[in-house]
């Protein structure tokens, strides 16, 4: 008796967690899984000027994209913009959150206004930074020249159009767009160490420097480690800040790897592709050393 | 009651009448096959709002020619320009022919065979500006029609040039950088160089037949020739010196015509579309400034880039003689002036070109139009112009030569 209806009761039982996640699975799996299929796809494409599929041309547009001048440029800037930003992110961070962890008046305001760059759409910071970099109007450069330190509609007032400062005002925008959610992160991590552990130090004789490296700083790793890895991903894909503070431009010489890949897609669609398909693995092979190296199952078990 | 009786006694006579009309072949012809005689009319958008929307101005040229043709109806349907090129795929693709379209033309569709040529549709082929015949020719054959061109020249302000006591507009390079010097020494912008990615490669192209070359020669690419280093060396030399904006391989056209139009500019390459930034902006009056022909390294440019927008016609319909009559009706000067004085632009007619030379404000852009240079117009352009959008800019700040030559790899290796 039991048998003859334990079968269909057995698959409805393992069946009932699909009703739950089922939804989650399918829109992963149109949204996230079926864009890299399109990506990969389209990156053995030869895809006319006018977006036209022409057809398959095996690896001719990785060819393309190997040759091109100025993708070595582009692969050592990216690689700076992303180490760069996520440092000194992760180090105005650290400190931020051990300032908002203290007791002190207007402490609830201060921790709402660190959340407004976080709330702004990026490409609104990045086009209130370009404006205010206007070499002959923009904010920054009036009360630089007020200051005496820049002259107004100068060369150097310029600075967007000059390469490395460009980079320079671009990282600065990129820092600060970062700061909330790393600082956010560490701060839930603060609060979650127990205040017994920091009296059990005093009473070894602890300095304060000691105990915040010898106890907060390996109590706080699981929190570091999550936001560092979050901020690598964004940071390394960040497209809006570049794209509206300089195109790239001029030549590349302000292009990551994101950027570059939407500057030419204007001309060849498939070798565009073939550029995301390579960022794609970029971003899952740093993220793999990257928890390799920080062996973060222990961490995060622990 | 009464109502209704009348109402159906109207009926009975209007039905009385179709039938009749019908019979005697007065109601519109069915012999062109398809069943309607309604031309399809698909345009792209000119218009800054409203009140100029090119939609109204082709229904003013419907309206005339259904009045003297009231066997033929036209439906216009308007497309703004950042969609054109993609609706008008989808209508070929999805096999819903327009008759006729006016904005970008694509030689693939003449050479998928679905285009009338130009003398299947036009009575008078020849009027069209012989200047961009070779645009929209497919073996030999013409298939694009330019409806609307435009042309660029050198503008100046007179107000600063007499401020930095300079008596005539420049002609050849020398003159400008000499001129921009003294304009700098006066705190303004001496000569505006728009390199920036919008429309780099139009600029570039200006100073590449300064010095006699330019993108192709004989249809081969010959983007890094002698001539265009030595334009390119020209206008480093010209930057260094600060006679420009800085950094020029950052700014874009838009943003430095604004700034002319400001009057914060002593010269500028512009086309008649400037003509409409500099009134709006009401700094500068009619006489405080001018144009002249683009400035050449020895003398000033009998040439200039010229671009033009086309009509097509598409033969899945079979109505030729229809779009003949409409496009022979539609090409008239009169309407062709009508287009390019509401909205800046210069006619594609040779007749139209003629009635407008004489014009003070067009004038100088029509002498120069029958013998412009356009893009190049293979199929690796599209590429090519992207790379140079993106990249010549640096040439003004690297090395020209590398420059020029990496752009030339690209456009050799792609085609």
């Amino acid at each position: 008796m039991a048998s003859r209806t334990s079968p269909l009761r057995s698959i409805g039982r393992a069946a009932t967690p699909l009703l739950w996640i089922g939804p989650a699975i399918a829109l992963i799996a149109v949204v996230v899984l079926w864009p890299v299929v399109v990506m990969i796809q389209s990156s053995f494409q030869r895809i006319g000027g006018e977006g036209y599929v022409v057809g398959y041309n095996g690896l001719d547009n990785f060819r393309t994209l190997f040759h091109e001048p100025y993708l070595s440029g582009v692969l050592l800037r990216t690689l700076v913009w992303t180490v760069g930003v996520v440092v000194v992110t992760m180090l105005i961070s650290l400190a931020l959150a051990q300032l908002f962890n203290q007791r002190f008046p207007g402490r609830r305001v201060a921790r709402w206004a660190l959340i407004i760059p976080w709330a702004c759409s990026v490409m609104m910071t990045a086009l209130i930074f370009r404006w205010a970099l206007d070499r002959s109007a923009g904010v920054i450069n009036v009360f630089l020249h007020d200051l005496g330190l820049v002259k107004l509609g100068s060369n150097h007032a310029d600075w967007l159009g000059n390469p490395h400062w460009a980079m320079f005002w671009m990282m600065l925008v990129a820092v600060f767009v970062s700061l909330p959610f790393s600082t956010y992160a560490i701060l839930s991590g603060l609060q979650g160490i127990p205040g017994d552990v920091y009296e059990a130090a005093s009473l070894d004789g602890a300095t304060s420097w000691r105990s915040y490296r010898h106890v907060t700083l390996p109590l706080l790793r699981p929190a570091i480690l999550v936001a560092t890895l979050i901020n690598i991903i964004n940071v390394f894909n960040s497209f809006p800040i570049i794209w509206e503070m300089t195109k790239g431009g001029p030549g590349y010489q302000t292009s990551t790897t994101t950027t570059y890949m939407v500057a030419i897609k204007q001309g060849n669609v498939g070798e565009s592709a073939s550029l995301s398909v390579i960022n794609f693995a970029l971003v899952i092979v740093i993220v793999i050393v990257y928890l390799a190296t920080t062996k973060w199952k222990e961490q995060v078990d622990a | 009651m009464k109502h209704k009786l009348t109402g159906r006694v109207a009926g009975a006579i209007a039905l009385a009448t179709a039938t009749a009309l019908a019979l005697t072949g007065c109601g519109g012809s069915s012999s062109s096959g398809s069943g309607s005689d309604t031309l399809k009319l698909v345009v792209a958008d000119y218009g800054t709002g409203p009140d100029n929307a090119s939609s109204k101005f082709w229904q003013g040229i419907v309206d005339d020619f259904e009045k003297a043709n009231p066997d033929i109806k036209v439906k216009v349907t308007s497309i703004p320009w950042t969609n054109f090129d993609q609706q008008v795929q989808t209508m070929v693709q999805n096999k819903q022919f327009p008759d006729i379209t006016e904005g970008d033309y694509f030689s693939n569709y003449a050479q998928d065979g679905l285009l009338y040529k130009a003398s299947d549709v036009l009575s008078k082929p020849d009027n069209l500006l012989p200047a961009f015949k070779d645009q929209g020719s497919y073996n030999g054959e013409q298939y694009g029609m330019p409806w609307t061109t435009s042309s660029r020249t050198l503008f100046y302000n007179k107000k600063i040039f007499a401020d930095a006591g300079i008596s005539d507009a420049p002609k050849t390079w020398a003159d400008l950088q000499a001129d921009a010097a003294k304009i700098k020494a006066k705190g303004e912008t001496g000569f505006g160089l728009p390199l920036g990615a919008e429309e780099a490669q139009a600029e570039s192209l200006l100073w590449m037949l300064g010095a006699g070359g330019g993108y192709q020669t004989d249809g081969k690419y010959t983007i890094d020739s002698a001539a265009n280093v030595t334009a390119f060396t020209f206008l480093k030399n010209l930057v260094k010196a600060g006679d420009t904006e800085p950094n020029p391989g950052t700014v874009n056209r838009t943003d430095l015509w604004q700034q002319f139009a400001q009057g914060k500019v002593g010269m500028i390459n512009g086309s008649p579309a400037l003509i409409p930034i500099i009134q709006k902006a009401g700094v500068l009056q009619d006489s405080d400034w001018a144009s002249v022909p683009i400035v050449g390294q020895n003398g000033p440019l009998d040439t200039t880039l010229g671009v033009c927008d086309n009509v097509a016609a598409f033969n899945a319909n079979g109505h030729q003689a229809q779009i003949k009559k409409f496009l022979d009706f539609a090409y008239q000067d009169k309407y062709q002036l009508a287009f390019d004085k509401e909205y800046d632009l210069l006619p594609a007619t040779t007749s139209a070109a003629d009635a407008l030379a004489s014009d003070p404000i067009f004038g100088p852009f029509l002498t120069a139009l029958p013998k412009s240079i356009q893009y190049p117009s293979d199929t690796s352009w599209a590429n090519v112009k992207t790379k140079i959008q993106q990249t010549i800019g640096t040439a003004v700040t690297g090395d020209p030569k590398q420059v020029l030559g990496q752009l030339q790899q690209t456009a050799t290796s792609a085609s």
